[in-house]
């Protein structure tokens, strides 16, 4: 018999409405009011699930699905409503790294204050500090004041430390959805190494590529509840349906910048004329209708396609190409076709981003911006492509040669 | 075999306690209350070295960017027995037991900082660490211990000070100095009494925080900080020193350094036991309390 590491049995979790300050005198106008003014919110309503020891799982959901809610009853930071929790080995949990961390104390004073709190020995800080401290890669700046350090430096710095715990279970919520690309990849090394050694992976993310990486299995919640739990890979397909399927019920919504506004956005198909779903292999286009309420020269447009996550496989960026307007002023319409789509059949996100001139500031921050869907009219069944096209989302031609 | 399981798993948490930080094994449900209160304490000393930092931290960043820095721990006392002894020790007339006002009133002094600062920082320091309670579990009682550890920091160099003007005005130690260990074991009881249940009312009701500001300053005037506990007729002044650590302190550390005498050991016992019946009437309700204060934070 495999030992679990955690279970859920029946868990649930009703919050108190969402009003956040309450004074005596609220408590006391309440009493004499026959009717409760405030309505509970359900978190999480009978979730039950069983993770064994050594086993990497992600916890998949919308926003308010209840996946923190789910990490925070684990971690005994807040308690269930209703059910049971078990949770056998030490626990060490990455919830949004750089909370505890004193801006006026200096690095090294937080490492060791951080490290105690997150559950190591003064000792293994001893051992490991300066491990933690080349990982956050902050170098001298361990003896300087933490306010003076970046936002990225103090994620960094907090997230190392919490790298170098030594858990049986550990839990990350979000945590490597910040830093740079460098920063990121090493973490998930880390957190692959850490499955690797036996240790069992709890790990809620947006970061759609990271899961596949790291989880073999994961649990999919909505409104709460528990509905799907399974591979990683199937979860995933029916988290992006969710994703798509909300997205596109938003469609039309206004994206709003610093001056700048897409009032809409479509895709185009090679006729010209806007479709939810269009032909591969076929030239596309992106149109994007705007409105500046000031003059910006010289914006930097970026046009990605995604699987989605924020991680685009193809980009258009203006920052590379350099074919950024003079400047934009008013209503305007931005045009980016794409000769062809050797993409295989599925739903895609377009992601896009606004930047100033020569790429400093954000006007309009990199997000999602509509979604589409490829048809494949022609399946050459000798290519393998219905079967591969699970697999990978675009399409290049090879051939094969053996000298069998 | 369920409940085989479960049995095992709460031995293995049993075992684990005294260990650094979380446990190693632990049974979550909706029902948990109190549960034992040897269980608590265990949970508790296990996160020692947590709280240890905890006060280390308030105690580096008190004076961290203050140009005189720790100075500021013997001036504040100072510069409040000056004030009084100016005011209240010329103009009025009040007695100080006969001993020079100055002395008296920095025995007091001292130890009113020592408890009001343990009492208003412990009462605060649930709410002042909302942003860990929401991402980091730790038995929540280590805060407001902590909080009175950091102003222990502050009470042995005000000591050394009131002990140089003890010196200074000619009163040499004397073998009732060996009682003094006495003083900071009442105030540090009656701290932690009476700062436990306001620490967790904090985070429901943030009207704690702008009351505390007066029960300070009421806590003041009931404590014999300026007057002579000599001025309270019986039997109001034993009750008084009973249900008051600050007063059964202050009577102490007076007796020891003005007058070379022992404290009133029953009075002081008495004393010690009424905070830690509240102690452990507060920590119940705390504990109690603290289910849901990542929740309510």
């Amino acid at each position: 018999m495999t030992t679990a590491a955690i279970t859920f049995e029946g868990v649930s979790k009703r919050y108190r409405g969402a009003r956040t300050y309450r004074s005596f005198r609220d408590d006391l106008a309440a009493a004499f009011r026959s009717r409760p003014q405030r309505v509970a919110v359900q978190a999480l309503e009978d979730v039950s699930f069983e993770i064994p020891s050594g086993q990497s799982i992600a916890i998949l959901g919308l926003n308010g699905a209840g996946k923190t809610t789910a990490l925070k009853l684990l971690c005994r930071i807040a308690y269930p409503s209703a059910g049971r929790i078990t949770v056998a080995g030490r626990i060490g949990a990455l919830i949004e790294v750089g909370t505890g961390m004193h801006p006026e104390l200096t690095g090294r004073e937080n490492v060791r204050l951080y490290g105690k709190i997150m559950g190591l020995s003064g000792r293994d800080i001893q051992r490991r500090f300066d491990d933690i401290v080349e990982f956050a890669g902050v170098g001298a700046a361990i003896d300087r004041q933490v306010k003076q350090y970046s936002s990225g430096m103090q994620l960094r710095l907090g997230f190392s430390v919490a790298a170098h715990l030594e858990p049986e279970i550990f839990v990350v919520d979000e945590a490597i959805s910040v830093g740079d690309a460098g920063f990121q990849n090493r973490c998930v090394e880390r957190m692959t190494s850490l499955s690797r050694e036996g240790r069992t992976l709890i790990f809620v993310s947006h970061d759609l590529s990271a899961v596949e990486t790291l989880c073999a299995r994961a649990l999919l919640l909505r409104g709460g509840r528990l509905v799907a739990d399974g591979p990683a890979p199937e979860v995933v397909a029916s988290y992006l349906a969710e994703v798509h399927a909300e997205q596109s019920t938003a469609q039309s919504q206004r994206i709003d910048g610093d001056g700048l506004v897409f009032d809409e956005i479509s895709v185009l198909d090679e006729d010209g004329n806007a479709a939810a779903e269009v032909l591969a292999d076929r030239p596309m286009t992106v149109r994007i209708r705007y409105r500046a309420s000031r003059r910006i020269a010289h914006p930097i447009f970026t046009v990605g396609l995604s699987e989605g996550t924020w991680r685009p496989f193809v980009a258009a960026s203006m920052l590379v190409d350099g074919d950024t307007p003079e400047a934009i002023e008013g209503v305007g319409t931005l045009e980016c076709e794409f000769a062809s789509l050797p993409l295989n059949a599925r739903s895609y996100d377009v992601w896009g981003s606004v930047r100033g001139e020569a790429g400093f500031g954000d006007i309009i921050d990199w997000q999602r911006l509509c979604t589409f869907k490829v048809r494949r009219d022609t399946v050459d069944p000798g290519k393998g492509s219905v079967v591969t096209g699970g697999l990978a989302p675009v399409r290049l031609p090879y051939r094969w040669r053996t000298d069998a | 075999m369920n409940s085989l399981v479960n049995r095992r798993l709460a031995e293995e948490a049993e075992r684990s306690h005294g260990r650094h930080g979380a446990a190693r094994a632990y049974i979550v449900t909706a029902r948990d209350g109190f549960g034992s209160l040897p269980s608590n304490l265990l949970e508790a000393w296990a996160f020692r070295e947590v709280m240890l930092a905890f006060a280390s931290r308030q105690v580096r960043v008190k004076y961290k960017q203050a140009a005189i820095g720790l100075a500021w721990v013997v001036l504040q006392p100072l510069i409040a027995t000056l004030l009084f002894t100016l005011v209240l020790g010329k103009l009025s007339h009040l007695s100080s037991e006969g001993a020079p006002y100055l002395l008296f009133a920095l025995c007091g002094m001292v130890s009113w900082g020592f408890f009001s600062e343990g009492f208003t920082a412990g009462a605060d320091s649930v709410v002042a660490d909302a942003a860990l309670l929401r991402k980091v579990y730790f038995p929540r009682e280590i805060l407001p211990v902590a909080a009175i550890c950091a102003s222990l920091v502050d009470l042995v160099p005000s000591i050394v000070l009131l002990l140089i003007f003890e010196i200074g005005y000619g009163k040499l130690p004397t073998l009732q100095w060996l009682a003094l260990p006495i003083v900071p074991l009442v105030l540090v009881m009656g701290a932690l009494a009476f700062n436990l249940l306001p620490a967790a009312l904090n985070v429901f009701y943030r009207d704690v925080r702008h009351v505390l500001p007066f029960l300070v300053q009421i806590g003041l005037f009931a404590s014999p900080v300026v007057y002579s506990l000599q001025e309270i007729g019986q039997p109001f002044r034993d009750i008084f020193i009973v249900i008051n650590p600050a007063a059964c302190a202050i009577d102490a550390i007076r007796r020891i350094l003005l007058h070379q005498e022992w404290p009133e050991l029953g009075l002081t016992a008495a004393c010690l036991g009424w905070s830690l019946v509240l102690g452990l009437v507060s920590y119940y309700f705390f504990k109690k309390l603290e289910r849901s204060f990542a929740d309510r934070v």
